[in-house]
């Protein structure tokens, strides 16, 4: 360039013309389709998550439309009567033994995950050898493979009819595999990249002062993993008893193999649908109870670290 | 004037991060806004781009007060200090960007991402796509993008923080060719002092959200308006109770207004020395001079020595 | 270890995976192909594909949507926000299903009022495309989130710089710059929306030929005709859209980790 450019009032520097609406100031314009924004987004989740939830809440304690008016009343009767109804509902043995049996294999599905997470995570992490990407691609396909799918090719394996020559149908065995199956995901996935950004510095400081390889991995790199750990454990935990796909089959109509899941749908089979509400909130609640502690423990640990 | 600043005040919950600053940058000139991190600077330019809103105050670019106006309107141009390429499209496309959002004829458009390319020496890279580029060259490139619109400011957020020193000072003085041919109105927002000087025909220091002095560098430099202005354009070492430049003192025999002190340390750093002498009073002021000073004064640690003032 | 390990995962999901692919074959080819394409069949897979239509694209802008907002300001409820969109995935299907009927069936909240607009949600299609959006509602947002944080504003902020307005900005800068995890949000999505079973048989009712997805006609044929085969077919299929589904997401996986090698 040989003369100095001076700005030109030019035909290709005017900026796009200031037309209409957008003469408004900016923060005034941006504000709004924040609101609108957010006010769709919320309406949406609304009709689609919250009302229901909230709907399974009160019909818990029998709060349906078709109750008489809303003064006093009202809330006499809900508070005697609802609650009462709930309390029935979810002492039931049947409720009880249902709910018991999905709490226990959960936690013990998740906790079994959780050591597996880890020794998985390890060598796909540590190790080398041929043929690892496949190994990689399998890890994901429990969380891909629709539960129907899963429920109805456990049933065949390991059913009645199995080739295997093993019959875990109306079992805890069979419910349990089926389970390990589905959380394995969730377990090895919180764990994997946490043990990517570790360096190794550390345990070859370890190392170098002496530890061997269990006690290196014991005092150095599990305290780093541990909120990793519960973290998938917590994940585990819930798409375990929430489960129902993949268990309603090998499950059979037993009452002892009977989860929780299983449970409230017969209720809906049978149109018991306050009863059902009442039991899907005790689950509801139970399982947020054991999601906030592990969450409260995990972020517990992490502080110790940090 | 090019652009006024007046009360403009912006905070952040609690923090003030830019506090009641009135300024007025003069139409092509090349400013530079040196502070260090936290003063409020890059806020401050934002402000001045409409990225963000002031709480008080107004900003007025070439009579026009644009306070409320979004930045698509504002006619600046900005160059973020990494380099925000659009990494999905190349070179050409990059630099075209503002050109294509104002519609102009793709024959125009050709023509001027050609001569930009050119003028940013980035020939032959119109096809390349930012992560092919080195730091360099995708500043280069930014700086293009944002000269394409011809804007009536040019403003540059530590455009050079991101690169290594040799780049750095070799970008250094091409912006401030660039702006010899050009001529844009230009704010510079750096960190670094030697860029500073280097570069800027005015200099405004910022401190806490506040413009602790304005002026031409040498001025600055010379006659600082505040200690803070004095200690952070440059080294400062403490003699006779005043805070001085350490270049402004010397090593000599003694003599009227020379204070004898010990030699403490001796630091050679390439071109020039720092001698630390410790005097009688506790203090130990170091002394800057050149190499061929320090090798004509034949002093070594423990040497007794006499600091006064240069005249 | 790594025995330990290999031989974990090979009997765990190996084991079944290989056994669905043989099981499905056992009678040859020709039977298969009689079950995928009997009339039954064809109408699930129809349903659940005309589902899907709805239910992803709708989840797909919402998910994008959430995460401009979540990223880009920080306003009051965000928090919160986020936590909504966390709950389909904490909680059963059956449960999902039973909310649904509860709020919007005939003997829920707003049925009566609903069935006087002519409006059904139990038993009928409607049902369904909502209970598959809610369980599959957060993929999208979960996994744009991260990477629009990790994008920083200064793209969008020069191009306002430079002139371009909100959509511009967003088709132009914004949207490339995340495309791949949309790409990965919405596979997801797709999956999960195809793969839905607990929360569809709760709202659906089962009815043959007409209010049913794939997932539930695999169910049917072996709770209802003992249909080995034929479940068998429609779950192999159903897997197989899974298993490109799998593969697309690895691929987007080992992409993204070269991608991070070569970012600024």
């Amino acid at each position: 360039m040989d003369t100095p450019a001076k700005r030109p009032s030019s035909e290709l520097g005017a900026p796009p013309a200031r037309k209409g609406w957008r003469r408004f100031s900016s923060r005034a314009r941006s504000s709004l389709g924040l609101y609108g924004g957010t006010s769709l987004v919320v309406g949406y989740l609304s009709i689609i998550v919250l009302i229901p939830i909230a709907a399974v809440a009160a019909h818990g304690f029998s709060f349906s439309i078709h109750t008489q008016g809303w003064g006093a009343a009202f809330w006499r009767w809900h508070l005697s009567t609802g609650f009462a109804t709930f309390w029935n509902d979810i002492t039931q043995p049947a409720a009880i033994s249902a709910i018991r049996l999905s709490l226990w294999l959960s936690l013990s599905v998740a906790a079994i995950n959780a050591v597996m997470g880890v020794a998985i995570a390890w060598v796909l992490v540590r190790d080398k050898f041929p043929g690892k990407w496949f190994l990689e691609a399998f890890i994901d396909l429990p969380f891909a493979l629709p539960t129907i799918v899963v429920g109805v090719v456990l049933l065949f394996l390991y059913g009645t009819a199995s080739p295997l020559k093993i019959d875990l149908f109306e079992t805890w065995m069979g419910l349990m595999l089926a389970l390990l199956f589905v959380t394995l995901p969730f377990s090895v996935r919180a764990v994997q990249p946490v043990l990517e950004s570790l360096d190794g510095e550390s345990e070859a400081a370890a190392k170098s002062l002496g530890a061997g390889g269990i006690r290196t991995f014991v005092w150095v790199v599990l305290p780093s993993l541990w909120p990793a750990v519960l973290g998938g454990f917590g994940l585990a935990f819930a798409r375990a008893i929430g489960e129902f796909g993949s268990i309603s089959l090998i499950a059979g109509g037993l009452g002892r193999t009977t989860t929780a899941s299983n449970y409230i749908y017969n209720l809906t089979q049978g149109f018991l649908w306050t009863n059902a509400a009442a039991v899907s909130t005790a689950l509801l609640v139970l399982s947020l109870l054991i999601l906030i502690a592990t969450n409260v423990f995990a972020r517990r640990i992490q502080r110790r670290l940090a | 004037m090019s652009i006024s600043l007046s009360h403009l005040t912006k905070r952040y919950g609690a923090d003030t991060v830019v506090d009641d600053v009135t300024v007025e940058i003069p139409e092509s000139s090349l400013t530079a806004v040196l502070g260090p991190s936290g003063s409020g600077k890059s806020t401050l330019l934002k402000l001045i781009a409409g990225l963000e809103s002031p709480d008080e105050g107004r900003v007025v670019i070439e009579g026009d007060d644009v306070t409320d106006v979004d930045p698509r309107y504002r006619d600046i141009g900005f160059c973020f200090q990494h380099y925000a390429p659009f990494r999905h499209m190349n070179v050409a496309r990059n630099i075209g960007f503002g050109l294509r959002v104002r519609k102009q004829p793709k024959d125009v458009i050709d023509a001027k991402v050609a001569e930009l390319i050119e003028l940013v020496r980035l020939d032959g890279k119109a096809k390349s796509y930012p992560a092919q580029l080195s730091g360099g060259e995708r500043q280069r490139m930014a700086l293009a993008r944002a000269l394409a619109i011809e804007p009536r400011v040019l403003l540059l957020d530590e455009p050079f923080g991101a690169l290594d020193a040799l780049v750095r000072t070799e970008l250094r003085q091409w912006v401030k060719e660039l702006h010899r041919q050009i001529k844009v109105t230009t704010i510079l927002v750096t960190h670094d002092q030697d860029e500073a000087m280097e570069v800027a025909d005015q200099l405004l220091i910022m401190h806490e959200g506040r413009i602790e002095q304005a002026g031409e560098p040498t001025e600055l430099y010379e006659r600082p308006a505040t200690d803070f202005v004095h200690g952070f354009l440059g080294p400062t070492t403490m003699f006779k109770g005043v805070s001085v430049r350490p270049h402004d003192l010397e090593l000599v025999p003694a003599s009227e207004g020379a204070i004898e002190g010990t030699v403490q340390s001796i630091m050679e750093l390439g071109f020039e020395v720092q001698v630390t002498v410790a005097l009688s009073d506790g203090t130990a002021p170091w002394v800057q001079m050149s190499r061929n000073e320090f090798r004509n004064l034949h002093v070594e640690i423990g040497s007794l020595v006499s600091i006064r003032e240069r005249d | 270890m790594r025995l330990v390990v290999v031989l974990y995962l090979g009997l765990l999901v190996g084991l079944p995976v290989g056994y669905l692919f043989i099981k499905a074959f056992s009678h040859g080819f020709h039977a298969f192909w009689v079950e995928v394409t009997k009339p039954d069949a064809i109408a699930a897979l129809k349903l659940s594909a005309e589902v899907a239509l709805i239910a992803v694209p709708v989840n797909t802008v919402v998910g994008i949507g959430a995460a401009l907002m979540l990223a880009r300001r920080k306003f009051f409820g965000s928090r919160a926000l986020t936590l909504a969109f966390d709950i389909p995935v904490a909680v059963s299907p059956i449960i999902i299903g039973v909310a649904l009927v509860l709020a919007y069936s005939r003997i829920g909240w707003f049925g009566s009022w609903l069935a006087s607009h002519g409006i059904q949600i139990l038993f009928s299609p409607i049902g369904i495309v909502m209970a598959t959006m809610a369980v599959s509602l957060p993929y999208v947002l979960r996994s744009v989130l991260p990477v629009l944080i990790e994008v920083g504003k200064d793209q969008e902020d020069a191009a306002r710089t430079l002139g371009a307005g909100a959509f511009r900005t967003f088709w132009q800068v914004t949207l490339p710059a995340i495309r791949w995890g949309v790409l990965y949000g919405v596979t997801l999505t797709i999956a999960r929306t195809l793969g839905e079973f607990g929360a569809v048989l709760v709202v659906s009712g089962n009815i043959t030929g007409k209010t049913q997805t794939l997932p539930i006609y695999i169910f049917d044929a072996w709770d209802q005709n003992f249909d080995t085969i034929g479940s068998f077919a429609g779950a192999l299929v159903l897997a197989s859209i899974s298993i490109v589904a799998l593969i697309i997401l690895s691929t987007l996986r080992a992409r993204e980790r070269k991608l991070h090698v070569d970012l600024a």
